[in-house]
């Protein structure tokens, strides 16, 4: 009887007195929860619309009709390229046609910018209070999205440029300006797209339910090569993350167009993939790439 | 009687518990898990910071004007917390230095820093969850995870950061990391200490007032150089007397250390927002303040 007495009361003040997670700042999610990791578990990557105008894809195929990982040739006819744009893709294709590669951003390990980064084979985005902060699995690349917050008059270019976003209804939604374009291997995709300073990308996050998503990556199979070494669960039949972002720049693209990348839940605990240790060579699929190395210290 | 005496236990919670209080109750407030979220700025380079007593890290024995000579990197190798080994190798990379050559780091050379080492770095964002706590580092974006009361796997696979677990110990959050790789430019801090598999790295955070924080700076300022404004990316109000952010740091590793040392680190809060900052755009030189050269590749990876 006493026992039980005490037992009850060491409980239940254990419980009162265990550390309670009380953080606000960080515990506030906004009105949907998208936290957590995402895998995003295809190469080179972007999906294509439901509808309208789409991203440059691969010219070079598999006999599946799968985008050919080994060489990148982007189908420069894209209505969406304007003239100077489309020469330069073809001019990167050409050097992939004769077994070259061209440098990227991914292969220099150079930071992506915005939209090239979602190539990225897994991203953890932590919803705080006031910002969003997106954490990429490659080489660490990290983007923070101030909350309910405007662009600045006048933006300063940077890497993942000035991106401020608010929630409508069940969506988040991005907007991001101010992206640097003076930089080397400036590059929308892995097909040398082009981009200009006034490149403009919008971002809209949300969840959606599992035979949505299976449709979105069944078209998306049609083009890009699901990576072998999946990390994605793929027994899981909840809710998906998808992301439909839309991409306008006057100096480069002849209309605004849209591409779409479907999340998938993980597997794996968070695996640190750092560019410059390189063990996987994702055109090639097969581990030993070549590891950049300086010639002299920088300083 | 059985329900009457969980409704009473019931009825206790409630009142010791802040969920459910109107307001924080004394109890509660000592029981929640303290709040270091947000970017911290860290005030000095290059080294990390001294211990309050008792061994310490290795400090730079060429000074400027009485204070660590940023562009010269010379480790005292006499320090008796390394074995000789460790010791020839912290005085073959000071004497590159002393000589004007300079030596390759895990930051100049744009490579993951690993623990100790990642505490140079000059700013830190502090990602609270439930079940990790996230670091993301200034300088190049370095990430480290953190699992929250878990335990280390049996067998460690080694890995750029290592193996992480934490826990809240009150006001304090202590993380035990374990199974750091071995990488290229391996070292411990920029002097060249080097480190074995054995690395075990202890580290307790925790807020502090202004007074306890100007304790460990005026400590630290007589054996690190304070970086001056408007050379930071990120910058800091030097008229800051808010709280400041503790870290208290222990490292053992019986193949090149002869005894455990500790080292004390003080951050303050930065002044605007995070500013990007990458290895490889390397515009500020921070050994001379000047530009450096990008690295770059001869040919394609792939």
């Amino acid at each position: 009887m006493r026992n039980g007495w005490t037992i009850s009361i060491a409980a239940v003040l254990a419980l009162a007195l265990s550390p309670v997670w009380q953080s606000a700042k960080a515990a506030d999610t906004g009105p949907v929860n998208f936290s957590g990791m995402w895998v995003h578990p295809f190469f080179p990557g972007i999906e294509p619309p439901a509808e309208g105008p789409g991203p440059v894809f691969n010219l070079t195929r598999r006999p599946n009709g799968q985008s050919n990982n080994n060489q990148f040739v982007g189908d420069f006819s894209n209505p969406i390229l304007k003239p100077e744009a489309a020469a330069i893709v073809k001019q990167h294709g050409e050097i992939s046609q004769k077994g070259l590669t061209y440098p990227t951003p991914s292969n220099r390990c150079w930071p992506s910018g915005v939209p090239y980064i979602f190539f990225q084979p897994g991203m953890q985005m932590l919803q705080q209070q006031d910002e969003i902060v997106f954490i990429y699995m490659r080489n660490h690349e990290v983007r923070h999205v101030r909350l309910n917050q405007k662009h600045p008059e006048h933006v300063t270019p940077s890497w993942y440029g000035d991106s401020v976003a608010h929630y409508e209804g069940d969506s988040l939604v991005i907007d991001t300006v101010g992206i640097k374009a003076d930089r080397p291997y400036a590059m929308v995709d892995m097909f040398g797209t082009p981009f200009s300073a006034g490149i403009h990308v919008v971002e809209r996050y949300r969840m959606i339910d599992y035979d949505d998503a299976k449709e979105a990556m069944l078209r998306n199979m049609k083009i890009n090569p699901r990576v072998p070494d999946t990390r994605a669960d793929l027994d899981y039949r909840g809710k998906q993350l998808q992301v439909i972002f839309t991409v306008e720049d006057n100096g480069v693209f002849t209309m605004p167009w849209s591409g779409a990348i479907t999340y998938e839940k993980p597997k794996m605990e968070w695996e640190e993939i750092v560019c410059a240790d390189n063990p996987f060579d994702f055109f090639a699929e097969k581990i030993g790439a070549k590891v950049p190395t300086a010639a002299k210290p920088d300083f | 009687m059985r329900g009457r005496r969980f409704l009473w236990a019931l009825a206790l919670a409630a009142a010791l518990s802040p969920a459910w209080a109107q307001g924080p109750s004394p109890t509660a407030s000592t029981v929640a898990i303290p709040d270091f979220s947000g970017v911290w700025h860290r005030w000095f380079r290059p080294g990390l910071g001294p211990a309050v007593s008792g061994p310490g890290p290795v400090t730079n024995l060429s000074r400027l004007n009485g204070v660590s000579n940023y562009n010269q990197l010379a480790g005292d190798y006499k320090n008796p917390i390394l074995k000789p080994e460790a010791s020839a190798l912290v005085k073959k990379r000071g004497d590159l230095s002393l000589s004007g050559v300079g030596y390759e780091t895990p930051s100049n050379q744009c490579w993951p820093g690993g623990v100790p080492y990642v505490f140079w770095n000059f700013g830190v964002q502090i990602l609270q969850q439930p079940k990790e706590v996230t670091m993301v580092y200034f300088h190049d974006h370095e990430v480290r995870r953190v699992r929250m009361n878990g335990a280390h796997p049996a067998h460690v696979a080694p890995s750029w950061y290592g193996d992480s677990v934490g826990h809240y110990e009150g006001d304090t959050l202590v993380i035990d990391t374990v199974g750091v790789k071995q990488g290229p430019f391996a070292m411990a801090d920029m002097y060249g200490t080097p480190y074995s598999q054995a690395l075990h790295v202890v580290e307790r955070y925790r807020v502090v007032d202004y007074d306890t924080a100007k304790a460990a700076i005026d400590r630290e300022a007589k054996v690190n150089t304070l970086y001056p404004r408007g050379l930071n990316a990120i910058e800091f109000d030097p008229n800051y007397r808010g709280k400041h952010l503790q870290l208290e740091l222990t490292v053992e590793d019986e193949g090149v250390f002869t005894t455990p040392w500790t080292s004390v680190m003080i951050y303050g809060r930065p002044i605007g927002a995070w500013i990007e900052h990458v290895c490889a755009e390397n515009t500020q030189e921070y050994y001379n303040n000047g530009q450096s050269a990008v690295p770059t590749a001869k040919t394609p990876d792939f």
